[in-house]
């Protein structure tokens, strides 16, 4: 069989021979063989190193937490795709994928509170300080201050407060969690003096806080969030595929499907004849002309 | 645009999860309260798979075998993250591509895993046994690279490490069983030295802990992404983007068709051939013919199930 590697890199991360797969300088077979759990290998994955005992709790917990969030964009997707029967890993990597700019936004929680933070050893500001300049500066340029608010749980993400707590708890608590703490202490004073309800953290501003401060890098802690979730869109899909109907349009349910005809609502343009041949070219300069088409394009 | 009398209107039904504003529900047990009280990622990976709190040995034994589906040096599921990422988009779509990477040959959990329910099933219904069995799934799937034995793993301990662990921890049951009779009538009906892979080793211990094949894919997917996105990482870190139409081809890597100067659009009718078979016989020849060319996909044949062979249904 061939062997030979697919693609010809140099990397910091892993090897493997025909007697070994060595990931960090450690084999795999020996860290699972010593016990380390796979929260441990994320540790020597990321960042090269074992992690301290409670570290590696504090990434069980999060991991816990975070796998399985009901109907979310992610599951959503996972569900819908498998509705048209691919594989099952296209309607996982579909889950997986809706993360972006609403969805789990973690990489740019991270990068925000990295560049505040040497903001504040820059320009020598306490982290409180520089909690409230950070807020100042997203909302007077009308910019959502990222962590905060859920669309779902209005009174606060239930998951989140309890893993800010969390990290106190087992002293995995530093500058992060400070200036995130900061953060929202910022922001719904300045929400309270505008006549406005606070809005409480989410689990981007506890979640992705805590695994800044067990020294992810924005990007990993992303990774380590998105996929942590696909867990749960797998079995989401598994269910559709295994319990539900394929297409999800079946009108002998007795439940209307998500893709039933009656879940059509349209306000498009009204029907309208198709043009002959003949009439094309006319027809065609007569709505450049109109310019009405506009409006409808994406 | 449909008709929706007498019927319930739509909602996400679910029997996995739900979620109120104050909390999130997997299986019955409020997600919070599970990691509070002590549990864990894999604790949590059991109990939305198969709605049930796991042994602590299980949990042990599925954190072992995640450690080891975390990385596999360049393979397939890293090379294509690392490719989408010369492309400089977002880590999601990274994360994605190394699932898609998931096939039926490279980490074929779902195929090896219904392969051997197909086969204990059989030793059951024919009242043979593990080794009777084992010798004919052997026998007729000569060829296959996905049945758990190969020469992938004669130097590196790792897979029977897996199954000496799944035993040290009793857990190994029926398919850890099964699959050692396949690797001896394996090895029994190969002239190569062969031996118990990491499909076979990871399939039947993760079977054995009750994970079905589906979720045996999906999770060993979603473990080798987090590896994935380190070398998407490290992509983006240390080599070059790539741009659209930068790479080149080189001509001496092309052995298709040769250099052939473009007809004019009035001599087209000469120089097009119809694609359309009128006979059967015509068909074939020119199904032969496109398979020669490399790309247009028709040498590929996908085996679809035969109704043939399945078990009549009442009219639909």
């Amino acid at each position: 069989m061939e062997r030979e590697p697919l693609i010809k890199r140099k990397s910091a991360i892993s090897y493997k021979t025909e007697e070994k797969t060595v990931l960090r300088g450690y084999n795999l077979s020996d860290l699972a063989e010593e016990g380390y759990t796979f929260c441990d290998a994320l540790f020597v994955l990321f960042q090269g190193r074992i992690p301290t005992e409670a570290e590696e709790k504090m990434l069980e917990y999060e991991m816990g937490e975070f796998l399985e969030h009901s109907m979310s964009p992610s599951a959503a997707a996972a569900i819908s795709t498998m509705g048209g029967r691919p594989q099952l890993p296209a309607a996982v990597a579909a889950g997986v994928m809706t993360f972006g700019g609403a969805h789990g936004p973690g990489a740019a929680h991270g990068y925000m509170l990295n560049k505040y933070l040497e903001r504040a050893r820059v320009e020598g500001k306490s982290l409180k300080e520089m909690g409230k300049i950070l807020v100042d500066e997203y909302m007077d340029a009308g910019m959502p201050v990222m962590g905060l608010g859920q669309p779902q749980h209005i009174h606060g993400d239930p998951r989140a407060m309890p893993t800010h707590r969390k990290q106190k708890e087992l002293k995995v608590d530093g500058v992060y969690l400070d200036l995130q703490e900061a953060i929202e202490e910022a922001f719904n004073k300045r929400r309270e003096a505008e006549g406005k309800k606070t809005i409480a953290v989410n689990m981007i501003g506890a979640g992705n806080t805590a695994l800044a401060e067990l020294g992810f890098a924005p990007n990993a802690a992303w990774g380590i969030g998105i996929l942590c979730r696909g867990f749960s869109c797998a079995c989401h899909a598994i269910e559709n595929m295994k319990k539900g109907h394929a297409w999800m349009a079946s009108t002998r349910e007795r439940m209307i499907q998500m893709l039933d005809l009656s879940m059509i609502v349209y306000d498009g343009i009204p029907d309208r004849p198709v043009p002959s041949q003949e009439e094309r070219e006319e027809y065609a300069q007569g709505e450049l002309e109109k310019g009405e088409y506009k409006k409808w394009v994406l | 645009m449909g008709t929706v009398k007498g019927r319930e209107p739509f909602r996400w039904h679910s029997t996995i999860s739900y979620k109120t504003v104050p909390k999130i529900v997997t299986r019955g047990y409020d997600t919070t309260e599970l990691v509070e009280k002590g549990y864990g990622f894999a604790d949590v990976i059991f109990i939305n798979y198969q709605a049930r709190i796991p042994l602590i040995k299980e949990v042990k034994m599925l954190h072992y075998l995640m450690i080891l589906c975390l990385d596999d040096g360049m393979s397939s599921s890293p090379s294509i993250a690392r490719f989408v990422a010369k492309g400089h988009n977002i880590l999601t779509q990274s994360a994605g591509a190394s699932i898609l990477a998931f096939g039926h040959a490279y980490g074929a959990f779902q195929a090896f895993g219904r392969m051997l329910d197909k086969y204990l099933e059989r030793a059951e219904k024919e009242g043979k046994s593990y080794q009777e069995m084992a010798e004919i799934l052997v026998k007729e799937n000569r060829g296959s690279l996905t049945i758990g034995v190969s020469n992938l793993m004669l130097k590196d301990p790792a897979a029977k490490r897996i199954f000496a662990r799944a035993d040290s921890l009793d857990l190994s049951g029926r398919y850890v069983a099964f699959q050692r009779e396949v690797v001896k009538a394996a090895q029994k009906a190969s002239k190569e030295p062969v031996d118990l892979d990491m499909l076979g080793a990871v399939g039947a211990t993760m079977f054995d802990l009750g994970f079905t094949p589906e979720a045996t894919w999906s999770i060993a997917a979603l473990a080798r992404a987090f590896g994935s996105t380190a070398h998407a990482m490290e992509e983006e870190e240390r080599e070059a983007r790539v741009l659209f139409g930068q790479n080149l081809q080189p001509k001496e890597n092309y052995d298709g068709p040769a250099d052939r100067s473009v007809p004019s659009l009035k001599d087209r009718d000469k120089a097009a051939k119809p694609g359309q078979a009128k006979t059967l016989d015509e068909w074939r020849k020119a199904f032969d013919e496109r398979a020669k060319l490399g790309g247009s996909g028709w040498a590929i044949v996908e085996e679809i199930a035969d109704p043939r062979k399945l078990a009549k249904v009442k009219n639909q």
